[in-house]
């Protein structure tokens, strides 16, 4: 028998397109992008794609929030209040606007509950993770305990694992989600982990699907270190839940994935 | 799960040559394939572009002789005619039958050659003519000489797929739309619904289920092309059926 009759969790999402558990998406944007066609870059045609197949909420950053720095991250918070069920908010961090962390943080408590955590985009905003014009809000989401998703790349300059690394043991009260658990430098990945003060989760956008990979990264870690995540608008839930229920890891791996770790790190109303 | 048949059109195995995890023998592709429910397998040799096109073809022609189970069959690779390296078409065929080849693909930027009419428009010309597919593996993501190549040769029917993860419909929907014998390969289509708005905009009879294994786990792209929303029989077309079909019309 093939995974799909032979596992209950696969079984499920085979037969009827979901499986009853819930899934938390912790890594998403919003919005269109130059580089690339989204049909369904819309808060409306997201949250449809993503009631299909169950997730309980995705939590993203927005990509004009990222990427125009006239779009600011007030109005994010309007769109999740439109769809206050699924949608939460990662505020968009950019290092250039000091002025705009300051005013955008200082409304974190009022964007409650859809404002989770702060996301980092170091490549992108050419400026290490490690760099100074992030002090402020790190120190911000340390006297917190938020989480910060940070994007990261294997190798990269700015997001690899020498800037992560620092980052990490210097703010051991914020939950770093590592985004895309520095692709490609899994050895890196895994260090992050051992090394730190246990404040560090493998997030794993464009993993699930890849060979081996997250088996590997589940010998090395654990389980229990690695949290669910897409892209969505950029990848499909379908495949990423597809490529975890693909790969030779137990079910109660996958629980820790697509749900467990994250109402362990966050509770189950959120 | 059975109502479903997968024919899997993208996919490599042998021994590669610098080591790694993939499937050396037809029992071990085999097993594999059965973990996530493929019926059959198109077999590209994993060492084709550092082995060559002469020695892999031979070494994945022993390799199909060694599988009891006829479930996979397998594909060569071709090179320019006026080397004399390869016979010419009519007898590449016979020996593509022989050994339960089904479709040919082509090195060129491995193997130092150039993609044009001058150096395989004869053997083009005559797998147009027999509806005998041809795998564009090595063109994934190289869209410029995929776009010319398509272009010189669109009466032949191609498969192409996609690697980068990075959405491709600004770079696939043109080739989709302008040539009817080019066909994708969904590997690694990993775009939200993006299987069903290929299909609703180009047909299902475009589209392809592929793994690209060893690149990637088998059962990626299952999930997504089961739960893609299409009606059944697209589903069961692009999973085996379209590939089937394909491999049936060739006439070797």
């Amino acid at each position: 028998m093939s995974i799909w009759e032979e596992h209950p969790l696969a079984r499920a999402f085979w037969n009827n397109g979901s499986a009853g558990i819930p899934i938390y998406d912790m890594h998403g944007h919003m919005g269109t992008l130059n580089t690339i066609y989204f049909a369904r870059a819309e808060a409306a045609a997201m949250v449809a794609h993503l009631k299909r197949i169950g997730v309980k909420h995705l939590t993203f950053s927005h990509h004009y929030a990222l990427f125009e720095p006239s779009f600011r991250n007030s109005r994010v918070h309007e769109i999740c209040r439109e769809f206050p069920d699924i949608l939460r908010m990662y505020v968009a961090i950019n290092p250039h606007y000091p002025d705009h962390i300051r005013e955008d943080l200082a409304q974190f408590d009022a964007w409650a509950p859809f404002a989770v955590g702060l996301k980092l985009l170091p490549d992108y905003h050419a400026t290490p993770a490690c760099d100074p014009k992030y002090e402020y809000a790190l120190a911000f989401a340390e006297e917190r305990r938020l989480p910060v998703l940070c994007h990261t790349w294997g190798h990269s300059q700015n997001n690899g694992f020498p800037q992560l690394m620092k980052i990490v043991v210097k703010y051991p009260h914020i939950t770093f989600f590592i985004a895309h658990c520095l692709f490609g430098d899994w050895e890196g990945a895994a260090r992050l982990v051992h090394e730190s003060p246990g404040n560090v989760y493998l997030e794993l956008t464009a993993v699930p699907g890849e060979r081996d990979v997250l088996e590997n990264l589940t010998a090395a870690v654990g389980s229990e270190r690695l949290i669910f995540g897409t892209d969505l608008p950029w990848f499909d839930e379908y495949q990423a839940v597809g490529g975890v229920l693909s790969a030779k890891i137990t079910e109660n791996d996958m629980r820790n994935i697509f749900y467990a770790n994250v109402e362990r790190i966050l509770g189950k109303e959120w | 799960m059975r109502e479903l048949f997968f024919y899997d059109a993208m996919c490599a195995a042998g021994m590669p040559l610098h080591g790694g995890n993939v499937a050396a023998t037809p029992e071990a592709l085999l097993a594999e394939m059965d973990y996530y429910g493929i019926d059959r397998a198109l077999v590209r040799h994993v060492n084709l572009d550092a082995a060559g096109a002469v020695l892999s073809n031979r070494v994945l022609a022993d390799f199909l002789r060694s599988d009891s189970s006829g479930r996979l069959r397998g594909v060569w690779c071709i090179l320019p005619e006026q080397c004399d390296e390869l016979p010419g078409p009519d007898e590449f065929f016979r020996d593509m039958k022989q050994n339960r080849i089904g479709a040919i693909t082509l090195s060129p930027f491995a193997h130092r050659w150039i993609p044009c009419r001058e150096t395989i428009g004869k053997i083009m010309d005559a797998a147009a003519e027999r509806h005998i597919p041809v795998l564009l593996d090595a063109f994934t993501g190289k869209w410029n000489e995929l776009y010319n190549f398509v272009r010189m040769f669109p009466r032949n029917i191609t498969f192409a797929m996609d690697r980068s993860k990075h959405g491709p419909d600004r770079l696939l929907r043109p080739l989709l739309e302008n040539f009817e014998n080019f066909h994708y390969v969904i590997s690694c289509h990993w775009v939200p619904e993006g299987i069903r708005d290929l299909a609703e905009r180009y047909g299902a009879h475009r589209l392809l289920y592929g793994s690209d294994y060893p690149f990637f786990s088998h059962g990626s792209m299952m999930l997504p092309l089961k739960q893609s929303a299409l009606p059944e029989a697209d589903i069961a077309r692009i999973a085996g059926g379209n590939l089937n079909q394909l491999l049936e019309e060739a006439q070797l």
